[in-house]
């Protein structure tokens, strides 16, 4: 191959990243490893997600709702063997989606009222493992520690979108999902006359909060509330199954009509929200000192 | 030769020509008098002409905001030392914040930024909060960035302006040059630009001028340097704040206090919507904690405190200090978690005035009035007020 055009090379990349489902990377895999595509698949109420799309029957109140963003990091993906060893997969680093051992899976395609998304999608997390049999897989919800307090403004992608910052925090947004409902068809203004808007209505942003430092002014060096989740299934099959992502589920204990006064939209996983309790509870999270309710409701296999 | 390769010999020249007039331009000389230190910053950003007005040019632009509205200088306006006379800001979407913008004078000798945010040490990062952040909505700029980078590329200004400021970004292409690392870099550039130490009280303590401040103002001086007020403790130094950090201190100096405004659960914290940096520390004690605001230019600032909460500078010393925190004045009880400070006086309405002198002889009307500091666009482009 001539090599005369870079800028063809790296664009032919993106393109093939960008493309969904699952695109084995089988031609660059070293000998015995197997590769591995692990595909996702959002939901809402056991519909599938889709931006600008009504659905019905959501949270305390049976409300309909309005999404506009649907976003999530995962990371340490592991499979599992039959012996019940956890093997890391090892992900294809393709300079837009995957970076290191995380991953942004992307269900908004930047149209209707998701117009501050983008138009490319992600739903698999694509990599290698050692050729085996593997009955079960492990991943977490969330940006590792180690990436989750550098300097985003020079961050490589998927770490380099503005919607996803957590800046105020410091870090990222872990999900973030965003909704107008019955109730709630705006945050606190007129709805956007560009057909979108910022967080509005019900929102799911979860990320760490109360970021400890040695001193009060250097990065943090372990958060109190991490808030990610260990997410794992003893029985799945990747060459068959799909892992379901579906945010009614988070949804389901939350009026999500109404927002308690004076706190962000929805959950932003800040502290003395009284809309927090029932989604970080479906979540699988402790909050407010009390303990998880349970496991995480989010995710499930089919 | 060819006339060919004397075209690209003589073009070639001409690009070292202006490699060689641009490094003059760029060593960078900080507009101090002799007795201020210079500001310490950031190794991967260092100050040049070139990024300053760049980055005066992005800081006054309405373009950087969802509906091309808001600026940054909708929030900061120079003539109110970069304040906007609002108790709290509301974003593009109306969403109210629940903290007043902050002054940016002499804001390159902060270690650490914003009113309650403990981990904030950049102004790089700390742009990216109203550009980009979300809770509260501000300029509304999240998941925007690309069409932002487009509208500057497409802009004959931007693109000279970009070029200039950043000729290694240049070099690497469009993304590196366009991007977030540069926008912000920028910014940061002309708010650590921006330099007041020219007020009466500077000519008159360190100017040798004993004329530039009124009797009045010479007394205000004695109070507030006293042991009744109190308030050189955390109002001292460099910019009447014990938040310092330059080129000569060894470490930086921090100061978070809370001073008693509140004390909603009789046990010291302040409302939820902005509790003190207990928000990011998770200690108790740190309840209504914020960050001591210089007090530079402090008399063109009003309304006053973290959330803008007292109108005047007398009624700050009246209902607030004076009362060993405005909680007592609300009948909140006085607050447990308070500075020791913040222990209450006697003081008459005769000595308020020579405070409010000394405090008023704090201001730089020519900083309030530099043009090197204002809005370099012409219309549409200006900002709205």
């Amino acid at each position: 191959m001539n090599v005369r055009n870079p800028l063809a090379l790296i664009s032919a990349c993106l393109l093939a990243a960008c493309s969904a489902g699952p695109t084995p990377p089988a031609a660059a895999l070293a000998p015995g490893l197997q590769a591995v595509s692990l595909r996702f698949a959002a939901q809402v109420n056991g519909q599938p997600f889709a931006c600008g799309q009504r659905y019905t029957g959501i949270g305390s109140t049976r409300s309909t709702i309005t999404p506009s963003d649907y976003r999530f990091y995962v990371s340490e993906v592991h499979l599992i063997d039959a012996a019940g060893r956890a093997v890391p997969v090892a992900l294809a680093q393709d300079g837009a989606w995957q970076l290191d051992n995380l991953a942004l899976l992307d269900f908004e395609n930047g149209s209707g009222p998701c117009r501050n998304g983008t138009t490319a999608t992600n739903t698999t997390v694509r990599g290698s493992v050692p050729q085996g049999t593997y009955t079960g897989v492990r991943f977490t919800l969330g940006v590792p520690f180690a990436r989750n307090h550098g300097d985003p403004t020079t961050a490589p992608s998927p770490l380099n979108l503005t919607a996803m910052f957590w800046n105020w925090q410091g870090g990222y947004k872990f999900v973030k999902f965003d909704t107008a409902t019955r109730g709630q068809t705006a945050t606190t203004a007129a709805p956007d006359p560009q057909g979108g808007g910022n967080a509005s209505g019900f929102s799911v942003h979860l990320g760490s909060t109360v970021c400890a430092a040695p001193s009060r002014t250097s990065a943090p060096s372990a958060c109190q509330n991490p808030n990610r989740v260990t997410v794992q299934f003893d029985r799945f099959d990747a060459s068959s199954q799909v892992v379901v992502a579906d945010i009614g589920a988070v949804l389901a204990g939350s009026n999500v009509d109404v927002n308690a006064p004076n706190t962000s939209p929805g959950c932003m996983s800040f502290l003395n929200d009284a809309d927090c309790p029932p989604v970080m509870g479906a979540l699988g999270l402790a909050y407010g000192g009390v303990a998880a309710p349970g496991p995480q409701r989010l995710f499930s296999v089919r | 030769m060819t006339q060919l390769h004397r075209l690209a010999a003589s073009g070639a020249l001409a690009v070292a020509s202006v490699a060689l007039l641009a490094g003059a331009a760029d060593s960078w000389r900080w507009p101090l008098p002799d007795w201020v230190p210079p500001p310490a910053v950031p190794a991967d950003n260092p100050m040049t002409a070139d990024k300053i007005e760049l980055g005066r040019h992005l800081f006054y632009d309405t373009r950087l905001s969802h509906d091309g509205r808001m600026a940054c200088a909708t929030c900061h306006e120079q003539a109110r030392a970069f304040t906007d006379g609002k108790a709290v800001a509301t974003g593009v979407t109306g969403q109210v914040g629940t903290r007043s913008a902050m002054g940016l004078a002499n804001v390159a000798y902060l270690p650490v930024l914003t009113w309650q945010n403990p981990q904030l040490t950049s102004l790089e990062v700390q742009a990216l909060i109203p550009l980009f952040g979300e809770h509260p909505v501000e300029m509304g700029l999240a998941g925007r960035e690309q069409a932002l980078f487009e509208l500057l590329k497409a802009d004959p200004t931007y693109r000279r302006l970009f070029a200039r400021a950043f000729p290694d970004a240049a070099r690497r292409g469009e993304a590196a040059l366009f991007s977030l690392s540069t926008l912000t870099r920028a910014l940061a550039s002309f708010q650590r630009s921006l330099l007041s130490f020219d007020s009466p009280y500077d000519r008159y303590r360190y100017g040798g001028r004993a004329d530039a401040v009124s009797a009045s103002a010479r007394r205000g001086e004695d109070l507030f340097f006293g042991e009744k007020l109190e308030c050189y403790h955390c109002h001292g130094g460099l910019n009447f704040t014990d938040n310092l950090k330059h080129a000569r201190t060894p470490f930086a100096e921090t100061g978070f206090h809370n001073t008693g405004l509140y004390n909603v659960d009789g046990r010291g914290a302040y409302p939820a919507a902005a509790p003190g940096i207990v928000e990011f520390t998770g200690e108790t004690p740190d309840a209504g904690r914020f960050r001591t605001p210089s007090l530079r230019n402090v008399a063109v600032t009003a309304p006053y405190m973290h959330d803008g909460s007292i109108a005047t500078l007398p009624e700050v010393l009246r209902t607030h200090y004076a009362r060993a925190g405005r909680s007592v004045s609300l009948g909140q009880g006085v607050n447990p978690l308070r500075s020791e400070f913040i222990a209450g006086f006697q003081i008459t309405e005769a000595e308020i005035a020579d405070v409010v002198a000394f405090l008023e002889s704090l201001t730089d009307e020519r900083f309030l009035r530099n043009p090197t500091h204002g809005d370099p666009w012409p219309p549409p482009h200006a900002v709205a007020r």
